[in-house]
């Protein structure tokens, strides 16, 4: 446990990046080089909405690293000195985009699994759920509905890595009891398409 | 109406054909002004007859130093360290229309040290001007010449900073996007201002001077013709020219020194010429900083990309030194598509986009609320920006 208790002081305190856009489903962040265990596909983060009032929590369900017509004419530079690989990732401000999708909120310490009803505004800090967060969050598994409705992530890679995250911050003797249950809800949302369950569950199957 | 590009084909096509002829008609006299150069040999003392008299007429050529005017040289080795910085400025001139009379000056720099691999050291600062005696020099608005001037002079005064620590830990070049004659564009008014910035510039590349780093200002697509006007001088039958005369490139009209040495190969340099504009000559040489050139094929063997660089005459006198300008601008522009990656860079970190001065006039503005003064664009800047925005046609 001391691991973990480390692990949570250490990434979730720190913001990871602010607002660029966003709607009631989900929002999209900008942050700078990702540092390796942050930001992750599939991690839980949290945003502040109706100024403060909530707190949006959603899954990074894809990362985009941008391009501009400068990072183009280096490409073809040929023996790339270190120097400026290093100036182009660490100085220039070219924003790495991570997109969210919305799964639920708190608001006056109870956690709803549902979208928001406002979304987070330009700017705002976006930090990583705390391990206690994506307990207490997942404790509920109505978020999973949302996921499989939605239209734009990929649903069964974006299930598996959400259930792996929200398994590890739970300790080691919770874990299969925890993966058991969702994939009980899983095969309950999924009775008419079999093979995508078996596709999930095969994901999170490897955990175990 | 806006621009309506439809009525502009004709005109459009019509411009291509004239410019592919005119274009055509320029490369044939590239010809013979390669033929002249090769022709010239530095002891000529009819030439150098030619070069006093055409002095004492303000004659704008080049005056060839001991190098063969011909000669070209290959691209040195580079130091496997070396401290290459640059520094370029940004500004915001002020507007009788925006919401308070200020302007900007934005220093952006980097410090790039070759051979290590680790990422420069980037920097940028900004400094804001509204005050009166920085607004009103002469009793009037600042004209955006003298603006230009402090800019230039602020660009150069972060690379003396940035050369006193620097050449500390390895041999030091600073490059500066542009020529190092400075550009004072200034009426009669602001001469006061004019001789002080002046006076400033010159200290400041002496200051250079002293912490033995080198400088070379890098000019891109040089529109110059000062070695053209020596072929030109070269060509008169006798030295009984007048100023007009002097003025005119005669045979080789509309050509340019970077197109006459656009046979240098990747990484060949020209020889070394003074610059003999006045100002160089009558300004800079009296101070230990007269200015000399060469030009650089900083690109490849498929696109040649022609820069001018000028170096003070002290760089050019340390063969150390000058070589460092030499492989140093080559070795940039490697990784900058034929211009120095550093330039490249220093102008990103100084350049203010207008979404950003659009936040500045915001800051601007509730500063100005919050004491109390009202703080609004002119009416003509406000229907500006309202016509100025994406036109919406509704119907015919």
């Amino acid at each position: 446990m001391s691991d973990v208790n480390s692990e949570e002081k250490t990434n979730s305190s720190i913001p990871i990046g602010r607002m660029l856009r966003s709607d009631t489903t989900g929002f999209t962040f900008g942050c700078l080089l990702p540092e390796p265990e942050v930001p992750l596909f599939g991690d839980f983060v949290k945003a502040p909405a109706q100024q403060g009032l909530t707190e949006i929590i959603g899954i990074i369900h894809n990362i985009v690293i941008e391009d501009d017509l400068f990072v183009r004419q280096l490409i073809a530079a040929p023996e790339l000195p270190e120097a400026y690989i290093q100036d182009q990732r660490k100085n220039r401000q070219i924003p790495i985009e991570v997109s969210v999708l919305s799964v639920g909120y708190s608001s006056e310490n109870n956690i709803i699994q549902g979208l928001p009803p406002q979304p987070p505004v330009t700017l705002d800090y976006i930090k990583r759920c705390s391990l206690s967060d994506v307990i207490d969050f997942t404790n509920v598994q109505d978020y999973l509905a949302l996921i499989l409705n939605s239209k734009e992530t990929p649903v069964e890679e974006l299930i598996g890595a959400a259930l792996q995250r929200a398994s590890k911050a739970r300790p080691i003797e919770d874990r299969e009891l925890f993966l058991l249950q969702a994939g009980k809800e899983l095969a309950r949302l999924l009775s008419d398409d079999l093979s995508k369950l078996n596709s999930i569950l095969r994901r999170i199957q490897v955990n175990i | 109406m806006g621009l309506e590009l439809n009525k502009l084909s004709k005109q459009v096509n019509k411009m291509g054909t004239t410019v592919a002829s005119r274009s055509a008609e320029i490369e044939a006299r590239l010809p013979k002004a390669r033929a002249t150069l090769k022709k010239i040999t530095n002891n000529d003392p009819e030439l150098k007859k030619k070069i006093k008299r055409a002095l004492s007429m303000h004659w704008t050529g080049a005056i060839p130093t001991s190098e063969p005017v011909h000669a070209v040289f290959p691209c040195p080795k580079h130091p496997k360290r070396a401290n290459i910085a640059a520094a370029d400025g940004s500004q915001i001139y002020p507007d009788r229309h925006g919401i308070a009379i200020y302007y900007l000056i934005n220093t952006g720099s980097i410090i790039f040290r070759h051979g290590l691999d680790e990422a420069p050291i980037c920097s940028s600062y900004p400094s804001l001007f509204y005050e009166n005696h920085d607004l009103y020099p002469n009793e009037v608005l600042i004209p955006s010449s003298l603006v230009n001037a402090r800019r230039d002079i602020t660009e150069l005064r972060e690379l003396a900073q940035i050369a006193e620590k620097e050449v500390k830990t390895a041999p030091t070049l600073l490059m500066l996007d542009n020529g190092l004659l400075l550009y004072l564009g200034l009426q009669t008014a602001e001469h006061r201002q004019s001789e002080e910035i002046l006076g400033e510039y010159l200290e400041t590349l002496s200051a250079i001077e002293s912490t033995n780093a080198c400088i070379a200002g890098v000019i891109d697509r040089p529109r110059a013709a000062n070695v053209l006007r020596l072929l030109r001088l070269y060509d008169m039958e006798n030295d009984m020219f007048d100023t007009n005369v002097l003025r005119s490139l005669g045979d080789y009209s509309q050509l340019t020194d970077r197109m006459l040495f656009g046979t240098l190969q990747p990484g060949e340099r020209s020889a070394i010429f003074v610059n003999a504009s006045p100002q160089n000559l009558e300004r800079y040489l009296p101070k230990g900083q007269k200015i000399v050139f060469y030009y650089v094929n900083a690109g490849t063997r498929e696109q040649p990309v022609i820069l001018r660089v000028e170096i003070p005459e002290w760089v050019a006198n340390q063969p150390e030194q000058l070589s460092l300008t030499h492989a140093g601008v080559v070795e940039q522009a490697r990784f900058g598509d034929g211009f120095p990656y550093v330039l490249m860079r220093s102008h990103e970190l100084a350049v203010v986009s207008w979404t950003e001065r659009g936040h500045l006039d915001e800051m601007i503005g509730s500063s100005l609320h919050r004491s109390g003064l009202s703080a609004v664009v002119s009416r003509k800047a406000q229907g500006k920006q309202w016509t100025n925005s994406a036109k919406r046609r509704y119907g015919k």
